[in-house]
């Protein structure tokens, strides 16, 4: 996800991807930044690393297209850096022959794609297009958690214990004893709990809770 | 004497007239007293006749006795004078007889056999022998068996022509051996009894003929060694025009021994190419009498091609004129050699640059695909900027502009790379190297990505041009530029760092240096690092640095390798400047 606040330039055009290439050779940059408005699609290039961290980054589907052999700070490093200040944008790679070892690094450190240069047209759109479309798909799966989380901070500490034990599966019953209330008092918890996270019924809150990672707390010795 | 000898004989005459007139007179005395008439007048007569018979006896004694005194004294001074006649006579012979055996000539006295008659002290002594031993010996005894011929002639030829004086030069042989040189003088003559004798004088000429043969050998050492070296020699008399010439110089220029030379013949033999400037020289020379030092081509009758370095030393001679003495060296073999060896060293360096290149081969294809891979971007980008329903013909335009660019690019790289492997003729040009440095630089950005080596140029503005071949100099950067990555590998705890400087130094050479922060030298590899075959990676072949080495001394340059202060080592070359008049 990208954590930064959206420049009023791209406020506009917030819902639009952008694909972003950063390669030191100017050629390569200019032929991608071509091929891609072509097909309609935004692009922002850059010669390096930092000039792209010093960039304003909209909050918006984006994929970022890396030469694997930077000078200074290559490629790896730079995926690494990204990755350790929590930016998370899809990276597909362009590499060259004989650099299979790297390529295999940056498939571990979780680029999308990579590409061998020189590349098929249509192999980089559909790369880009995948990419995009899966940083989409992230950025909406964050959405639902964030709200989901949202939600849940609503709720009580009590709330949040009992629905812990009943999305564990225990009775009423059970929680009452687990946790030493009436059996009656579980039961209007659980109704706020319904209410407030907005679950439509049991098993749609087990899978609101597998989703917050909710944990049954451990039994009191 | 002869006076004495008169004096004496006239008072001989005149006893005996005075003898005979007594005898006369006693006989008419005897007449007068006893003949057939005597008288008293008679008588008287005889008296007087007497007296006077008396006082002529008287006379006549006196006479005598004088007489005899005289011879007396005549006689005695004969037998002085005989005497000192005699103690002359043994003293200029005793004389002769010194100067006969102790004269410093060996003198032989030989018969018609050879046999020895007669020999000086002098001469025996000389050979080792007591005279003693000689006389009666044949003369054969003291020369040589295989001489003896030629002294058997000689003597013949002798007794053929008696009077004549010939003489002939010889060795003899010693008691103990050994021989000395003489020159002998003889001469037949006929003794009073006859017989043919052969008068022989001889002088000892051994050390002139050990001179002489010193001098021979020495002038057979230096024909041989100038033929050995081809290298002859000759003198030249400017005023006098006089030029001479030895052996091996008539030999190099194949013409035939001659009594003179003269400078058109020597002029005549240059190479049409070369007559000019040889010329030129050959006029400075003689104007300016200086050394000079030139080499030129002569071609030769049968149209060959002789390469020849000639150098003259200028003397001034007694009389004040300018002469030259000069070697001048036939050095087509040499030329020859140095060109083969020069073949094989360009084509040493061919196979190292190929090599160089393969290894670089993933750097170079990185460089051609960069372009190649915009080429292709751009070439898909307007396709499709031409087949929108609203044809964009600008930004197709300005991609297929970019595609010619981008083409060229990499043509340029490949040309470079196709530069370096093909093997091409050595060719001197003027260069900037600067530009030498940038254009091998272009080919190894990956090698130095790859190697996380970060490459810093200093490289100072206007620099003045080197003469040189460019592909063979891009080689030497390449091979030291790879060096100095592949020293900074080990490195992990620090950035490698690669740095080339050039600049100009005061006597006008361009210095080009390459330095690393790598594992740097030892002593003991600093020693060893531009010998062939010497190398310190697992991989390598050891010619690099050798070959560098000789193609920066080709060019007139010098390579050496220094440990930095810090960390590493710095290899730096040297290339003279383009000099004003050069014309290459």
């Amino acid at each position: 996800m990208i954590g930064r606040s959206t420049s009023p330039r791209n406020v506009a055009s917030a819902e639009e991807p952008i694909v972003y290439v950063v390669d030191d050779d100017a050629s390569v940059r200019d032929a991608l930044r071509s091929l891609f408005r072509s097909v309609g699609l935004r692009v922002e290039v850059f010669g390096s690393a930092p000039e792209f961290l010093q960039s304003k980054l909209p909050d918006v589907a984006s994929c970022l297209i890396l030469d694997i052999r930077l000078p200074r700070l290559s490629g790896l490093d730079f995926q690494v850096d990204l990755a350790r200040a929590g930016i998370h944008i899809p990276i597909i790679f362009m590499t060259g022959h004989g650099d299979i070892p790297m390529t295999v690094r940056a498939m571990k450190a979780g680029a999308v794609d990579f590409l061998t240069k020189p590349f098929r047209d249509q192999d980089m759109l559909d790369a880009v297009t995948a990419a995009i479309e899966r940083d989409r798909n992230s950025r909406d799966e964050a959405k639902i958690l964030s709200d989901l989380r949202a939600r849940f901070g609503t709720l009580t500490s009590r709330e949040r214990e009992v629905m812990a034990l009943v999305t564990a599966g225990l009775m009423n019953k059970q929680v009452a004893a687990e946790i030493g209330i009436a059996e009656i008092t579980v039961k209007i918890h659980r109704g706020q709990i319904m209410r407030k996270m907005a679950a439509k019924s049991l098993a749609d809150l087990v899978k609101m809770a597998q989703t917050l990672g909710l944990q049954r707390a451990a039994p009191p010795q | 004497m002869r006076n004495q000898k008169l004096k004496f004989s006239r008072s001989a005459e005149q006893s005996l007239l005075g003898g005979m007139a007594l005898a006369w007179l006693a006989a008419a005395c005897i007449w007068l007293v006893l003949g057939p008439a005597p008288d008293i007048a008679d008588h008287l007569i005889a008296v007087a006749l007497l007296i006077a018979l008396f006082l002529a006896a008287m006379i006549l004694v006196h006479l005598v006795g004088s007489t005899r005194k005289q011879m007396e004294a005549e006689l005695d001074s004969r037998t002085r004078a005989e005497q000192r006649a005699t103690e002359a006579l043994r003293e200029s012979e005793a004389q002769w007889k010194e100067v006969f055996e102790h004269n410093p000539v060996m003198y032989f006295m030989v018969d018609a056999d050879g046999t020895v008659l007669s020999v000086n002290t002098f001469g025996a002594v000389q050979l080792g022998y007591p005279v003693n031993e000689l006389l009666g010996q044949s003369v054969l005894k003291v020369f040589f068996e295989e001489d003896r011929d030629l002294v058997r002639n000689s003597v013949a030829v002798c007794l053929n022509n008696i009077g004549q004086t010939h003489s002939w030069e010889i060795r003899k042989v010693r008691k103990d051996g050994s021989a000395l040189w003489v020159r002998e003088n003889a001469k037949a003559v006929r003794r009073q009894d006859n017989r043919l004798i052969v008068l022989i004088a001889c002088e000892d000429i051994t050390e002139r003929k050990e001179a002489e043969n010193a001098l021979r050998q020495s002038r057979n050492y230096l024909a041989e060694a100038q033929r050995l070296s081809h290298t002859g020699s000759f003198g030249w008399r400017v005023a006098t025009r006089e030029i001479i010439w030895s052996d091996e110089t008539f030999r190099i220029f194949g013409f035939d021994k001659a009594p003179s030379v003269t400078l058109d013949m020597v002029v005549r033999r240059i190479h049409p190419d070369d007559r000019a400037g040889a010329q030129q020289n050959i006029d400075r020379a003689s104007s300016d009498g200086r050394d000079f030092d030139h080499e030129y081509r002569l071609l030769m009758p049968d149209d060959s091609t002789k390469y020849v370095h000639a150098t003259a030393h200028a003397v001034t001679d007694a009389s004040d004129g300018v002469e030259f003495v000069g070697a001048v060296t036939d050095v087509t073999e040499h030329k020859r050699a140095a060109e083969i060896l020069h073949e094989a060293q360009a084509e040493l360096a061919h196979v190292a640059r190929a090599t160089a290149l393969g290894e670089l081969a993933a750097s170079i294809a990185h460089e051609v695909n960069q372009p190649l891979a915009a080429v292709i971007a751009n070439a898909a980008a307007a396709l499709r900027w031409l087949d929108r329903e609203t044809p964009n013909l600008k930004e197709a335009h300005t991609a297929l502009e970019s595609i010619v660019n981008d083409g060229n690019r990499a043509g340029e790289v490949i040309q470079r790379v196709r530069a370096l492997v093909t093997r091409t003729a050595y060719q001197k040009v003027p260069l900037d190297i600067n530009e030498v440095v940038n254009e091998v630089i272009t080919l190894l950005h990956r090698e130095l990505f790859g190697q996380r080596t970060s490459l810093r140029m200093e490289l100072a503005p206007g620099l003045g041009l080197v003469v040189g071949d460019r592909i063979q100099l891009q080689q030497v950067i390449l091979n030291l530029v790879v060096n100095g990555i592949e020293a900074m590998q080990p490195v992990t705890d620090r950035r490698r760092e690669l740095v080339i400087r050039t600049h100009q130094d005061e006597g006008r050479q361009i210095l080009v240096t390459v330095g690393d922060c790598g594992v740097g030298l030892t002593a003991e590899n600093a020693d060893r690092l531009f010998d062939p075959f010497f190398t310190t990676k697992s991989g390598g072949m050891g010619m690099g640095l050798s070959i560098c080495r000789s193609i920066v001394e080709s060019h007139g340059g010098q390579l050496s390798a220094s440990r930095n202060t810090g960390p590493g080592a710095t290899f730096q070359f040297s290339l003279p400047m383009q000099q004003e008049d050069n014309t290459p």
